[in-house]
């Protein structure tokens, strides 16, 4: 049985990865000042980054036409696939995966849609581990099973620059927004089933990224891991070194990719921030 | 008056002559202060320590020796104010557990409690450090021994303790170097060689109220310090500059005052004296009239010290919205000087106030009645300052709640405590983080030099501006806003992120944001923020991180 796999642009799969496994890739609409782009097509991340400080309304963003999901699952069926896995962003933070349930109704069962939790690469590592049972050959239920395992594993997190975005952008509790209070704060929050929870807070960069270290050496030893950030490639790269230095880095996997965030979730996050995607290894 | 042993009563009346005599050296024990700062008075601190002590024995009769020190001991405990008052009270604690079960004091006994006295408070210190009031108990616990070998009156090994209390506070400053520089003895024992002076003169008949008579610089006066020990009925504040006329006697001109009021204290300075009184509201006119009759009055400020006072609790009062805690979760109490840092504090999350800080010590029952009120058992005290850790420890003593005491010296080390909060942690591992966190600020104290003194090297006028580095003084200047610049470059603050700036009650906001604008072009590399502290006495309080 051929296997194939279709995921969301805001998972945030490097494309020579996306394009080595035959991965489908739907990008997201950003709507930017009443205006809408294709994500990544029509608005590159590091514009995207450098426009947002100046946008006076919060960017949203919009699924494809469900059309956009049916052509693609009927391309891959014509290709002579058999099955097709649909894995996409957490439901809370987008609506992508709704239409793709809807556009996989169509195909009498030949389309299994999975709701990731996550997103940003965590969505994409449990696309990986997919795409690597694949091409293992194993069946649909064990390939299930390992993106099943891989998304409980899964943990991403971020230090904010700034807490403006977040409460700009209205869709986290008051309880989040509040830290801080009456003093400019720099949060350092965790990202899981699609809610925003906080892990600790900072008044500065140095503080902030070592909260972030900290909670990233506390998950143990890890299959998976990369770096991510908005617009911040030299934050990232400091924030490597730190990892490379540190006493525990056998628990860190031999590659590790920097990557400049979804818009999706760095319209919440702004500018400077820094954050990573893990996959914590099994217990043994 | 000679006597073998002394009984309860008599352990009272010596308890309250010891208070009395600490009241009227007050002032003297206050001007003992090693820097030149305004901070938490340590006469001011034992006095109402010892207050409370009275307050627990003054309307009991008949006990014995060893109930009625237990009450004094409880009352010390309970009033405990500033590190001073909190060693005084263990003192109390160990002599009453040695009493414990005593009808009466002998020779023997007396020493055994001095020495129970002497063990108690040094265990109670993390870290004794010669030369205080922990060297002095210790003296004359050992005085103590010796003479209840020699002699089997009581009186008598009092008396020779009251000897060795007085040796030993003149030898404190070869202990410590910072009373040498500063040419002082230490306060704290000071005031435990008054309180048992006070005991002996008693014994001996010779008064206790009568102020000894003592005229100050004009400058040292510390007036605003006043507002805080406003007797009842004592509501109204008068201060009168004036030149003396011929025949002025300062005997005749205090007994005179003392018929009308309190808080008596009189300064001079170039030919002109300045008299300050608390009178009830009836009498205010009347030390006016009574000096216009003995010279020239200059100047004349009457003042409502209740209304005063009211004012500035309604102020503390507006809009401070506290965190609601659940029982089972973590509660913060903090203690913050001014409304402004309690605004903050309530907007990270702390779930209870106590006024408090520098220039005012709250109580070991402030920080205890704070804790009761909370509907949860889990609770994490920030202090805030090194003159309320002790008293903090004391209250997590007394309840049978679990409490972590936090360290933090000043308050920028609270905030950023407070950051690490997580409510619904776990109370060890929630505490662990957030006294890790107190590392992370450096924190600066800009204030008015309170005397003329030099400390640390640095050289300090009466009346200049001084800035202090993690409570060591570093600067000091003739402006509020060099002093600042001098201390931020003191403070390597160019190798930090973030420059706060907490302005003090006595700075208006335009001023502040102007001094902030020159902090921000000499260090454009830095954040900088300001926010309305509202401390009294410190123009600025700055954490750097």
């Amino acid at each position: 049985m051929k296997i194939g796999l279709v995921t969301d642009s805001p998972a945030d799969l490097p494309l020579d990865l996306a394009d080595s496994y035959g991965i489908e890739v739907i990008p997201a609409i950003l709507i930017i000042e009443g205006q809408e782009y294709v994500d990544g097509v029509d608005i590159t991340r590091e514009q995207f980054y450098t426009r947002l400080p100046a946008m006076r309304h919060h960017p949203t963003t919009a699924a494809p036409s469900p059309l956009d999901f049916a052509a693609r699952y009927q391309k891959l069926l014509a290709d002579g696939y058999d099955h097709i896995i649909s894995i996409h962003t957490a439901e809370k933070l987008t609506s992508l995966v709704n239409f793709a349930r809807n556009a996989a109704r169509e195909f009498n069962g030949q389309v299994t849609v999975l709701e990731s939790g996550s997103l940003t690469l965590g969505t994409g590592f449990q696309v990986l581990a997919a795409a690597e049972a694949i091409e293992q050959g194993m069946g649909l239920e064990a390939i299930l099973e390992r993106v099943q395992s891989t998304r409980q594993r899964v943990r991403v997190a971020a230090a904010l620059d700034t807490m403006d975005y977040l409460r700009r952008s209205g869709r986290v509790p008051a309880a989040i927004t509040a830290i801080g209070g009456l003093l400019s704060i720099k949060p350092v929050v965790e990202l899981r089933e699609g809610a925003v929870k906080p892990i600790s807070a900072a008044r500065t960069t140095r503080h902030a990224t070592a909260a972030l270290h900290e909670f990233l050496v506390s998950l143990g030893s890890l299959e998976r891991l990369a770096i991510l950030h908005t617009n911040a490639e030299a934050r990232a790269r400091e924030f490597l070194q730190l990892l490379m230095q540190d006493k525990n880095r056998r628990n860190i996997p031999s590659e590790i990719r920097l990557l400049n965030v979804t818009s999706l979730i760095g319209a919440h996050i702004g500018p400077n921030g820094l954050g990573f995607a893990a996959v914590k290894k099994e217990l043994a | 008056m000679m006597r073998k042993s002394l009984d309860g009563l008599a352990l009272k009346e010596l308890v309250e002559a010891g208070l009395a005599w600490l009241r009227t050296n007050q002032q003297t024990v206050n001007a003992l202060n090693v820097f030149p700062v305004p901070d938490g008075d340590t006469g001011t601190n034992m006095l109402l320590t010892m207050t409370s002590a009275y307050n627990e024995v003054s309307s009991l009769g008949h006990h014995s020796a060893g109930q009625m020190a237990a009450a004094v001991a409880q009352g010390a405990l309970m009033g405990a104010r500033g590190n001073s008052g909190v060693i005084l009270s263990q003192l109390w604690r160990g002599f009453a557990r040695a009493l414990q079960g005593k009808d009466v004091i002998d020779a023997p006994a007396l020493a055994a409690a001095f020495a129970e006295a002497r063990d108690t408070a040094y265990k109670g210190v993390v870290r004794p450090v010669e030369g205080t009031i922990l060297t002095v108990s210790k003296d004359i616990a050992i005085e103590a021994e010796k003479a209840a070998q020699e002699t089997d009156d009581p009186v008598e090994v009092l008396r020779r303790c009251v000897r060795a209390a007085d040796e030993s506070v003149e030898r404190t400053p070869e202990f410590l170097p910072v009373l040498k520089q500063a040419g002082v003895v230490d306060s704290g024992g000071k005031g435990l060689f008054f309180i048992l002076e006070g005991m002996v003169r008693f014994i001996d008949g010779e008064s206790l109220e009568s102020p000894l008579i003592s005229v100050q610089p004009l400058s040292a006066m510390m007036l605003e310090n006043a507002m805080e020990d406003v007797e009842e009925g004592q509501d109204w504040e008068v201060v009168v500059d004036f030149r003396p006329g011929n025949g002025f006697e300062l005997q005749t001109f205090y007994s005179r005052l003392d018929q009308i009021g309190t808080s008596i204290q009189v300064g001079e300075g170039e030919g002109i004296y300045r008299m300050h009184i608390h009178t009830p509201l009836e009498k205010r006119y009347e030390p006016i009239d009574y000096i216009m009759n003995i010279g020239t009055i200059t100047k004349v400020a009457m003042e409502n010290l209740l209304a005063q006072m009211e004012d500035i609790e309604g102020r503390a009062e507006t809009s401070i919205e506290l965190a609601n805690v659940e029982p089972g979760q973590i509660a913060v109490v903090t203690v913050s000087p001014g409304s402004g840092i309690s605004r903050i504090f309530a907007s990270l999350g702390v779930a209870a106030i106590v006024s408090g800080g520098q220039t005012m010590n709250p109580s070991t029952k402030d920080i205890l009645d704070a804790f009761e009120n909370l509907p949860t058992d889990k609770i994490i005290i920030l202090p805030n300052n090194k003159n309320i850790v002790l008293a903090a420890n004391q209250a997590k003593e007394v309840t049978v709640k679990q409490v972590h005491v936090i360290p933090s010296r000043n308050v920028p080390q609270g905030l950023a405590a407070m950051l690490h909060l997580n409510p619904d942690g776990d109370l060890e591992k929630v505490a662990e983080k957030m006294t890790k966190a107190i590392d992370h600020v450096v924190t600066g104290e800009i204030t008015v030099a309170t005397r003329t003194v030099e400390i640390d090297g640095v050289n300090v006028r009466e009346g200049q501006v001084i800035g202090l580095l993690n409570g060591k003084l570093a600067v000091s200047s003739d402006s509020l806003e060099h002093a600042c610049l001098e201390f931020l470059e003191k403070a390597k603050a160019a190798d930090y992120e973030l420059i706060t700036l907490f302005y003090g009650e006595d700075l208006k906001n335009l001023e502040a944001n102007r001094i902030a604008d020159l902090v921000r072009e000499k260090y454009p590399a830095q954040e900088i923020e300001v926010q309305e502290g509202g401390q009294p006495h410190y123009q600025f309080i700055i954490s750097i991180e």
